[in-house]
């Protein structure tokens, strides 16, 4: 038994992706309810994958705290896949960033799959295990330690996002779904060539051998470097919404069904942490010709990204879109304390990031509770009936908006005043402080209309929906709106986490010594490839030969 | 006289200007061809970041040379996955062009006015 | 818990959760039940505060501590001293009083609950600001206000007026909070604390920072929206579409007070400077004279007595700039003397409206006669607001008057302030005047909705008879009733011991006194020329601040509208071009912007091309100048893409890359396939709509784009570099246990990315099955040309050829997978050979008997290999725990088998069979379901 455990510890990065890999092959091979989703084999097939799925992510979400508990130590857990050294196999590492994204993502998974089990599963084929495919992707996009490997797990949660994205169809999903599907090739071709650029300049593709090559590119060809990290700026800046690349988010949100909407707020997350391992680490502090590389473009459109995001939620029709607006605007927030540059306000950005992705994905689902009781207006932000809970509801819209306005104490508040603080003596002070106050005032005017017009500006003429949602619906929506309130009674802890994350990223040394082992650094992993490269020189050789200890 | 590498780099330039332009189109099918375009050059392009080597496969028997291994197999990678998505996404424009009745990427018929797809656009699937 | 602590969260939890519970259901009873439940836990509160009281007036200052959240300087800190012991004790005091008013006033509909609900988490953030010793606890409680009356004012929210006044409330004073955070968060960071206690001492240290007036202006916005002074007036008016007795209690004692008291408490920390006196005095002066003013005009009785609220607010605001002990001394009395009348107005009009049904002054009069205890109330409270003695507020009137002569504002044009000071007096003497005799005398009444008004419940007197009965004793007896009250309280916000003052009717014959007299009968005379032929009655108030508020938010929408509209249009076309168009900027900018020089054409050896090479590279040009003139006939179109992955395949064969190319021409030929069979069910043809700017614009992108991909790959191919893949040349054989160096990293050294890889592909199969459900289309029988699209069973020939090809490609696809590991195949290329080979027998024996094949159960059956295939993989991937090596550690060996020969038999292997059946399944999948989806012969039609 203990061994047992202690086997599950030493495999625990690894079993973060294989986990929902497995339940969803199990999925697949159950098979799902082929179309009838009452009575008949079909249901019971749907009944056991709701049981295995919840299960599973239930599952997830212990080990991601495990996780965290174990970097909380400051440790960082390398595992070779396939056993082979770093940089030449592939390694995991997760340190405190990565183990917070497993457990955020978990934290999503959990209420998501709950509400989705409340119907939306039913409406489509092989739901679960496109569910956990996703699951899989992001955990594997969190954990991998490697650049081409990041790009593969990309793919994953991608390509699972395609179909989570239509499901439900309907002719608005299918149109919107195709222009998701085709900029995120378009994202996907990029980043290839961003990879490729820079496997070419460095001959290396894990995250800490790049670190330690970047600065030695110099001179002219450092050029072709950065090209390739700037093309790969665009491609997370993409998945992340950076102005001007935002456009796409709004409607494929509000169109994607409620639990997948929910789902998918973690999803402009991925952007960000790409952002901040590559731009912000690699290509960060030290990076020789390199260092900050992005820095004089990334503060500048977050800025512009919460703008618009910002407008765009005061001109929404309906609560979906101003939902989506406001995913937008958060992750401009938390870019925007990413393009500052300093651990200070990393430690703000991570913290900002949970609590906007718990709230974002709370309120997708809270947006449909909503409509589904208001008739033919459903989230449409125009007087009709009046909704059949309306105190409950009127609650919870409260606390989201509020959180998501960040008035205080919620955790938007907290999150905003520590970027406040950050920013402070920086030379956009001003800029960043008029935006991110002026960002929440406009909120907190377009969610107060908003709150108005659905819960006050009723209609009893109109006839409404008498029924209440259900016991499940509305459990899932609260337990993530609690998460929230959680967020902000354990602040303490919690940013002292982030804020520790933060230092830790930055610290690229020990990261690399973890990764690389105590002599990587000075050893050269590379070596000049030429013709007739198969005889290696003998010195270099005999580091390496130990590493591969087998 | 002309270098293997020039033909290469502008024969990936100049598939990548070819795909560029089908993908602006305003069809989902151009769209595709023009995706699928896309997807040879850059396999081409992370192919030639190994640089060229002729006669030189990495099978490793003799003594070399091998020609650079890695971005082989990227490439691979990169090649199946292209392949999962342009099957899918072509699957996707055909489903779309039948939903919305047009294969218009946004799904208007030039001409035609928006009305309708506002309408779509506010209550999706209820 | 501490006292303190408890004051404020009584209401917070207790009360909020209390009060929901017990108005949950809607009975009588349970009304009262509600209220009653309000009533104790106010008066729990309350009694904390008497309970301390005797410590506070020893002048003790009391504190409790708690960390909250460091990082940011938030904690749980409390402070009771005497400013915060008398506002505490209004709020409770008066809340008292208000849920006792409420208890009667509600009506039946109104859901108790939530009002007493609201009303208790109101109570508790006033209390919080006012017990807060953290100044960021303090504005998380400011911003709770906020919210809470935003609820409160927003309670009838079906009306119009209500939900406009709720909103403009919630952003002028929410906004106004946001602006004080950044305030406080400067004054922090000069201070460096948010502790009031750390900082009341400091205030010269403070007042010398550069950054000083910056706080200083930022808070005093927060102040003044929160207090209704100019400009930010026009929310309090709006606010009063809500229940009166929120009114009452916001706007007499508590909600607009909270400025107010923001600016005594930092007083010692940020007053007293010139800057703080020029702006705060001038400010109130000109809010109490304007207001004043405009509230003679207003006919409703509630609006009247908003605006006198400003008034008073801006006279009190006028005592505090003037920074001089006295000044203060007299603000403090002022906030408890407005408190009484103005409550007791309020609940006198809240009683007015409930027994006549109207509040306006030009319908109602002569209601002295049907309540006549109500009328001596209000003429009493009407004085005191006034200022009229033997009142409270005729004395505290006073000493803002002497301290209006004496407080040297304005320099030489010094003269003004009183001149000012007085009119305003006159104008609230004018109001006070019209307010009594509008609604008792001066009748009668015409057209009320209850023609036969009476004197209200007790319960509804109640209240307003005490209060009338505090301003009287206050007025007879104030050093006695409220000499040590404000002395304590002057003292905390002077920070230091208050002067020696005296409250009394009495100061002798002096300017003030004279002052006071012009303006008890310049505000009669004034009363009575407007009254004169009723031009006061027929007077119509015009557009004021709300209006421009309410076209400054409507600007704002409608701004945001256009601007989202102009962004985000919905076409694809746009995104995709800016996505392109961001890339190019991006990956130029380091050769355009970067430092130092740009690099140029390498070192490196260069290979000689072949005419052969040449040939093909022309045969490229060609096909895709062809390809782009064509691109709207899709058959072609579809064709000619084929051929440039031929092409690709083509540049892998001639550098060493055998795997490619493999991969590559099989990859081609399915997706052809595909392209083709879906083309079946799409339009032949693109019809040509792009404009010819549009088609120029993408001609550019394009261009560039595709010429920046050349100059990149054209820098890196002239250039040697290094790479980590000596170490896959060096392992493969000896570590790896193949030759295939490409073959051992993908299932193997990166085998990982492998299984990434093929789940990819999985997904692929199982969201195609997932996105064509339910999808049925009719295929039209022949595309323009008459090329014949539904795939009928084909000549025998062909049947023959492909049932020989199925086995044999079969074999192959064995001897590919084998060979893999040692030489170019493996799992992947084989699955294809292998789906190839399907396909063909697909076409070969005809759609029914194809489908009857292929597309088992719905396609289930292949969603089965899809995951036979990745269960495969993953478990020979975890295999390695059972070895405490990580997951897809291989292990091999060479067995020696006859015929085979030597087999290299891995463990990547069995990894790879999992591939190979990953690929056939999804594969299969991908066409037998888009084959199922077009069924039919009928031409296609779109719908409309």
């Amino acid at each position: 038994m203990q061994t047992l455990l202690h086997e599950v510890m030493a495999h625990l990065p690894m079993l973060a992706v294989l986990l929902p890999s497995l339940t969803a092959v199990v999925l697949l091979l159950l098979g799902d309810h082929g179309g009838d989703s009452h009575g008949g084999h079909g249901h019971h097939r749907l009944l056991w994958s709701r049981r295995i799925a919840l299960a599973s992510v239930l599952l997830g979400l212990l080990m991601a705290a495990l996780l965290v508990q174990q970097a909380a130590t400051g440790e960082l857990t390398v595992y070779r896949v396939g056993d082979w050294p770093a940089p030449y196999g592939i390694v995991l590492v997760v340190d405190r960033l990565s183990a917070m994204m497993l457990l955020l993502t978990s934290l999503v998974a959990v209420p998501v799959l709950w509400y989705a089990t409340g119907g939306w599963d039913s409406h489509g084929r092989h739901f679960h295990a496109l569910f956990q495919f996703q699951l899989m992707g992001l955990n594997g996009a969190f954990v991998t330690g490697d650049l081409f490997n990041l790009f593969v797990f990309f793919e994953v949660l991608l390509i699972a996002s395609y179909v989570l994205m239509v499901h439900g169809q309907g002719r608005v999903r299918f149109r919107v779904g195709l222009h998701y599907v085709v900029l995120n090739l378009v994202a996907s071709a990029l980043f290839l060539i961003g990879v490729a650029l820079l496997y070419a300049k460095t001959g290396t593709l894990n995250f800490a051998d790049l670190a330690v090559r970047v600065p030695g590119v110099t001179g002219p060809d450092a050029a072709l470097l950065q090209a390739g990290a700037l093309l790969l700026l665009v491609v997370f800046g993409f998945k992340a919404a950076l102005a001007p690349l935002s456009m796409w988010l709004p409607a494929t949100y509000a169109a994607a069904s409620a639990p997948v909407a929910a789902l998918f707020a973690i999803m402009t997350k991925v952007g960000v942490y790409g952002i901040i391992r590559l731009h912000g680490v690699v290509f960060g502090a030290d990076a020789g010709p390199s260092v900050f590389l992005v820095a004089p473009l990334l503060l500048p459109l977050a800025l512009a990204t919460c703008v618009v995001g910002v407008l765009g939620a005061l001109a929404a029709a309906t609560l979906e879109r101003l939902v989506a607006w406001l995913t937008v605007a958060s992750v401009g927030t938390v870019l925007v304390a990413v393009g500052l540059f300093t651990d200070a306000a990393w430690g703000a950005a991570l913290y900002y990031m949970a609590n906007s992705t718990l709230v974002v994905a709370g309120m997708f689902l809270l947006a449909e509770l909503v409509a589904a009781q208001r008739g033919d207006a459903a989230a449409r932000l125009e007087p009709a009936s009046p909704v059949s809970q309306p105190v409950l509801l009127g609650l919870m819209m409260l606390l989201a908006g509020a959180s998501a306005a960040g008035l205080p104490p919620l955790p938007g508040f907290i999150g905003k005043l520590m970027l406040l603080e950050a920013s402070s003596a920086h030379t956009w002070q001003l800029a960043v402080w008029t935006v991110v106050l002026g960002v929440g005032f406009l909120s907190l005017i377009g969610l107060a209309r908003a709150g108005s017009i659905l819960f006050w500006h009723v209609r009893d003429e109109v006839p409404g929906t008498a029924a209440g949602a259900s016991p499940k619906l509305i459990g899932a929506t609260t337990a993530l709106l609690a998460a929230t309130v959680a967020m902000s009674v354990f602040a303490a802890p919690i940013s002292a986490y982030t804020a520790a994350a933060a230092r830790q990223l930055v610290d690229r040394e020990s990261y690399a010594r973890a990764v690389l082992g105590p002599q990587g650094i000075q050893t050269n992993t590379t070596r000049p490839y030429r013709f007739a490269p198969a005889v290696p020189a003998a010195p270099a050789a005999a580091p390496v030969a130990q590493e591969a200890g087998r | 006289m002309i270098s293997m590498e020039f033909l290469v780099a502008s024969g990936i330039g100049f598939v990548v200007a070819c795909g560029i332009y089908l993908l602006l189109r305003g069809r989902s099918f151009t769209v595709v061809l023009g995706l699928s375009l896309l997807g040879y050059a850059v396999n081409v392009f992370i192919f030639a970041m190994g640089r060229l080597w002729s006669g030189a496969p990495p099978i490793l028997e003799g003594a070399g040379p091998f020609a650079d291994p890695l971005p082989q197999a990227l490439v691979l990678t990169a090649i199946v996955i292209g392949f999962a998505t342009t099957g899918f996404v072509i699957e996707l424009a055909l489903r779309s062009h039948h939903e919305n009745g047009t294969d218009q990427v946004d799904g208007i018929e030039p001409g035609e006015d928006g009305e309708d797809r506002d309408e779509a656009e506010r209550g999706p699937g209820r | 818990m501490s006292p303190l602590a408890l004051v404020v969260l009584l209401p917070l939890l207790l009360g909020t959760t209390l009060c929901f519970w017990a108005g949950r259901v809607d009975s009588p009873a349970r009304r009262r039940l509600t209220a009653l439940v309000a009533a104790a836990v106010t008066a729990a509160a309350l009694g904390v505060l008497l309970w301390l009281a005797p410590r506070v007036f020893a002048g003790e200052v009391l504190l409790t501590q708690a960390s909250w959240v460091p990082a940011i300087g938030l904690n749980a800190n409390f402070r009771l001293d005497g400013l915060a012991w008398m506002f505490a004790a209004l709020i409770t005091g008066i809340g008292l009083l208000i849920v006792l008013y409420a208890a009667f006033y509600l009506h039946h509909d109104d859901p108790a609950g939530k009002f007493f609900g609201t009303l208790m988490l109101f109570m508790a953030a006033m209390l919080g600001i006012a017990l807060s010793d953290n100044l960021i606890l303090l504005l998380v409680f400011w911003e709770l206000t906020s919210l809470s009356s935003f609820l409160l004012i927003g309670f009838w929210g079906r009306l119009e007026e209500s939900r406009a006044g709720a909103r403009q409330a919630l952003a002028i004073t929410g906004g106004g909070g946001l602006v004080m955070l950044a305030g406080i968060v400067v004054l922090g960071q000069i201070a460096g604390t948010f502790e009031l206690s750390q900082m009341l001492g400091r205030g010269a240290e403070i007042q010398a920072h550069p950054m000083y007036p910056l706080a200083l202006c930022l808070i005093l916005v927060g102040c003044f929206t929160k207090s209704a002074q100019l400009p930010f007036h026009f929310w309090l008016p709006a606010a009063m579409a809500a229940p009166t007795p929120v009114s009452a209690y916001l706007h007499s004692a508590t909600m607009v007070k909270a400025g107010l008291f923001m600016m005594m408490r930092l007083y010692p920390v940020l007053g007293g400077t010139a800057l703080f006196q020029d702006i705060v005095a001038s400010v109130g002066l000109l809010t109490m004279v304007f207001a004043a003013f405009v509230a003679v005009f207003k006919h409703d009785l509630k609006a009247l007595l908003a605006y006198s609220t400003i008034s008073h607010l801006g006279l009190i605001t006028f005592l505090i700039g003037l920074s001089s002990p006295l000044s203060a001394v007299a603000a403090v009395f002022h906030i408890l003397n407005h408190a009484c009348f103005k409550a007791a107005l309020f609940m006198s009009a809240g009683i007015v409206d409930h027994e006549t049904g109207s509040r306006d002054m030009r319908r109602l009069g002569g209601l002295l006669a049907a309540m006549p205890v109500m009328g001596l109330l209000v003429m009493v409270a009407a004085a005191a607001m006034a200022g009229l003695p033997p009142f409270n507020g005729f004395i505290s009137k006073e000493m803002m008057l002497h301290e209006a002569v004496h407080g040297g504002l304005w320099g030489s044009a010094g003269w003004l302030v009183p001149v000012l000071a007085t009119l305003g007096g006159l104008f609230s003497a004018a109001y006070s005047l019209r307010l009594v005799h509008d609604t008792f005398f001066n009748g009668p009444a015409k057209d009320l909705p209850h023609p036969h008004p009476h004197e209200p419940p007790l319960g509804m007197k109640l209240p307003v008879m005490l209060l009338v009965l505090i301003c009287i004793a206050v007025g007879l007896a104030p050093m006695l009733l409220a000499g040590p009250l404000v002395s304590v309280a002057a003292s905390a916000v002077l920070g230091a011991p208050a002067p020696a003052f005296e409250l009394a009717l009495w100061h002798g014959l002096n300017l003030p006194l004279a002052l006071s007299g012009v303006a008890l009968l310049g505000g009669l005379a004034m009363y009575a020329g407007l009254k004169r032929g009723g031009r006061l009655h027929a007077y119509v108030s015009r557009a004021g601040g709300q209006q421009v508020f309410s076209g400054l938010t409507d600007g704002l929408f409608a701004l945001a509208g256009r601007v989202a509209q102009a962004l985000e249009n919905g076409s694809l076309q746009r995104y995709a071009a800016w996505m392109v168009a961001s890339a190019v900027a991006l990956g130029a900018a380091p050769f355009l912007l970067g430092s130092g020089p740009a690099p140029g054409t390498g070192q490196r050896a260069l290979l000689p091309a072949p005419a052969l090479a040449v040939g093909i590279w022309l045969a490229l040009l060609v096909i895709g100048v062809v390809l782009l003139r064509l691109h709207r006939r899709r058959f072609e179109a579809t064709v000619l893409t084929g051929a440039v992955g031929l092409v690709a395949s083509l540049t892998f064969v001639a550098f060493s890359a055998p795997d490619l190319a493999m991969t590559q021409l099989s990859v081609d030929v399915v997706s052809t396939v595909l392209l083709l069979m879906s083309l079946a069910v799409l339009p032949q043809f693109s019809p040509l709509e792009s404009a010819q700017l549009r088609r120029w614009r993408d001609g550019a992108l394009a261009v560039s784009g595709g010429g920046g991909i050349a100059w990149l790959s054209w820098l890196a191919l002239t250039r040697d570099h290094d790479s980590i893949s000596w170490y896959f040349l060096e392992k493969s054989v000896p570590a790896g246990g193949g030759s295939n160096a490409v073959n051992v990293i993908l299932v193997d050294f990166r085998g990982y990315d492998t299984f990434g890889e093929i789940t990819v592909l999985g997904i692929a199969g199982v969201g195609v099955l997932a996105l064509l459900e339910g999808l049925r289309v009719r295929r039209p029988g022949a595309d323009p040309q008459g090329r014949p699209w539904s795939f009928e069973r084909q000549p025998l020939m062909l049947r023959m050829a492909a049932r020989l090809v199925l086995p044999l490609a079969l074999v192959v696809s064995a001897y590919i997978f084998w060979r893999g590991h040692g030489l170019p195949g493996g799992g992947f290329i084989a699955g294809l050979v292998t789906a190839v080979a399907l396909v063909i027998q697909y076409m070969a024996i005809g759609q029914q008997q194809a489908e009857a094949l292929l597309h088992g159960a719905g396609g289930r059956r292949f969603v089965r290999w899809i995951g036979a295939g990745l269960g495969m993989a993953w478990l020979t991937g975890i295999g390695a725990f059972f070895f405490g090596r990580p997951f897809l550690t291989s292990a091999h060996g060479h067995p020696v088998v006859p015929v085979l020969g030597e087999l290299p038999l891995a463990t990547a292997a069995l990894f790879d069979l999992g591939v190979y059946v990953t690929v056939v399944g999804s594969t299969l999948l991908m066409l037998s379901v888009l084959g199922a989806a077009s069924k039919g012969v009928q031409p296609a039609q779109a719908r409309p």
